[in-house]
């Protein structure tokens, strides 16, 4: 409450402090008029446009209501005659003072009204954005626990199971129970570093805090921790010859990439998976190729929204990657790339670009 | 019994420290274990632990402060545990004296490869002597003596500079050497500028180097931090 009164009493003072400006500088034009043309029809149009002004950088109504009143008094007071003194019954000049009263009047308050129509507009704009975004994030919300639930289920399992275990398993039965764990474990771990990258876009509202990076760095680093993860996965790399900088949050991109092959590994079927990056005018563009059976038409579509409970075909239900494609998407979005996907001869191909900008000053 | 290493674990989540813990015993090693940082630095003074393993995030103190002290003392090799996505922190305490660092969560041969590693940097920097004559890994051998660097038995062309970082990181293979380490080392301590330099300098060595320079077989990046040298 205080800081409000305080806002308000600095806003009074603002207003007070603006009408009393523009109302000097129109005096000061209208006197050096008057002593030229002795006209004071003029007078009054440079009142009239006071008053416009004084409406439109303050706010609310009654700056440019009082700001009318002060004009017409101002003129009756100083430029018409009698001279230095209010006389509202000459000829004529009450109908003059009626009518710069009301247009004076009717424009403060047309200009008010439009400045608040304004701001009732770009509120409503605002309360849009948050509307969609709160969506997203209840989205997001509902594919990551079903996500999470799943292998989480696993592993409580299969940790139950062998501690209640009376000597009936045999250590070929353990050892497979204790590998589920830690596998279950490890999609778990890629799935909280995946909603760590959102939080991290998060903080910096939709726009992300790049820096110059070397591609092939940032490259062979994901393929790397993809190798630690996936051992069996089969990655074939291939970079420009072209030593290239491109301006980007490097964890993210790592997280994208890596999202995309473990994608292409887990439902392809097949092993083998290329990773292509060229670059093409200003943009550097990756490729990630798998050799399974592509995807369906309908799937393509919304295959970025996080269709997170949707079985797919290999029906190895917690794997679907719906959580890590949208956040892919949000990721490359966030750098201003694109991302989309499609089949290839050989099977499913996702492609995102990143833009390379010719600025090199922001690099630490 | 009585030459049994000793590894002092600073670290406050238990499930982590035991893991640690029988991981290191299982491999021979006598360890001590601190739940904070305050018992972590009076074990280190009183017991005189060969190596370190420091986690960051302590409940009583930072783990900063905490490799710092230790370093007003003493030289032993410390490796700092941290969490992934804390790049600054990692590079904030190598550049602070921390020998090493490995990432949360990582496996036994990972950890067990750091604390060799550290050790053994620290024994030839203790003996005072020159490092070894020769790398050699795999395809390709650095020549300390001669400046020659071979792969696959064939001369490499390297410029100076790239000598000298492929000789640094070589002479320091297993351990990760900070973008700052390396500026300084090789174009001195004055030397006004970013690191993009350095990436273009190591940019060109892969290309020499390694057969897929997205696919380095020698030296491997570490985003944000640096480069670390096959062991």
């Amino acid at each position: 409450m205080q800081k409000k009164e305080a806002m308000s009493r600095k806003a009074l003072l603002m207003n007070i402090v603006i009408t009393i400006g523009i109302f000097v500088i129109a005096t000061m034009l209208a006197i050096a008029f008057f002593h030229y043309s002795r006209n004071s029809t003029s007078v009054a149009i440079i009142y009239i446009l006071a008053v416009m002004l004084v409406a439109r950088y303050t706010n609310g109504y009654v700056p440019g209501v009082v700001a009318s009143f002060l004009g017409v008094i101002c003129v009756n007071y100083v430029f018409t005659y009698p001279f230095m003194r209010l006389n509202f019954s000459i000829d004529g000049y009450p109908i003059t003072f009626v009518a710069m009263t009301l247009i004076s009047g009717l424009t403060s308050m047309l200009t008010t009204q439009s400045k608040k129509q304004n701001q009732i507009l770009n509120e409503q704009e605002k309360f849009l954005m948050e509307a969609e975004k709160e969506t997203m994030r209840a989205n997001l919300l509902r594919a990551v626990s079903h996500d999470l639930r799943t292998p989480l289920t696993g592993i409580i399992g299969m940790a139950d199971a062998y501690l209640a275990d009376s000597g009936r398993l045999t250590e070929e039965e353990k050892s497979y129970m204790v590998k589920g764990i830690s596998e279950d474990a490890n999609w778990l771990l890629n799935m909280v570093e995946n909603l760590l990258s959102v939080t991290r876009i998060r903080v910096g509202e939709t726009r992300v805090n790049t820096s110059l990076e070397s591609l092939e760095e940032v490259v062979s680093e994901a393929v790397q921790r993809l190798r630690k993860r996936l051992p069996q996965a089969r990655v074939q790399v291939q970079v420009p010859e072209e030593f290239l900088m491109v301006p980007m949050d490097a964890m993210l991109i790592e997280q994208v990439i890596i999202n995309l092959l473990e994608n292409g590994v887990y439902h392809s079927g097949a092993e083998k998976i290329d990773l292509y990056v060229v670059k093409k005018d200003k943009e550097a563009v990756f490729r990630i190729r798998d050799y399974g059976k592509g995807i369906t038409p309908e799937r393509l579509e919304a295959i970025f929204d996080g269709g997170g409970t949707e079985e797919n075909p290999s029906g190895d239900s917690h794997r679907g990657m719906g959580i890590g494609l949208s956040i892919c998407k949000t990721i490359v979005n966030a750098h201003e790339g694109t991302i989309w996907a499609n089949n290839w001869e050989q099977g499913a191909e996702f492609v995102f670009t990143l833009p390379l900008r010719e600025d090199t000053g922001d690099d630490k | 019994m009585t030459n049994k290493q000793t590894i002092l674990v600073i670290e406050d989540e238990k499930i982590i420290g035991s893991y640690i813990e029988t991981i290191l015993i299982s491999n021979e090693y006598k360890v001590l274990r601190a739940m904070n940082g305050m018992t972590g630095l009076s074990l280190c003074t009183s017991h005189h632990p060969e190596i370190v393993l420091l986690d960051l995030g302590l409940p009583d103190m930072d783990g900063m402060e905490v490799l710092q002290h230790i370093r007003e003392f003493s030289n032993l090799p410390i490796i700092v545990i941290s969490a992934r996505s804390q790049e600054r922190e990692k590079v904030e305490a190598l550049d602070g004296g921390a020998d090493d660092y490995i990432t949360k969560p990582f496996g036994a041969e990972e950890l067990l490869a750091r604390i060799r590693t550290a050790l053994r940097h620290r024994l030839h920097a203790g003996q005072g002597q020159k490092h070894e004559l020769v790398y050699s890994k795999d395809e390709l051998v650095i020549d300390f003596e001669r400046r020659l660097v071979t792969l696959q038995g064939k001369a490499i062309h390297l410029t100076q500079i790239e000598y000298k970082l492929v000789s640094l990181l070589a002479r320091n293979a297993g351990k990760v050497l900070t973008y700052d380490y390396i500026l300084k080392e090789i174009w001195g301590p004055y030397a006004d500028m970013d690191n993009q330099i350095l990436r273009v300098n190591m940019a060109n060595i892969r290309r020499k180097l390694e057969t897929n320079p997205a696919e380095p077989h020698y030296i491997f990046t570490e985003i944000g931090v640096g480069y670390r040298m096959l062991e």
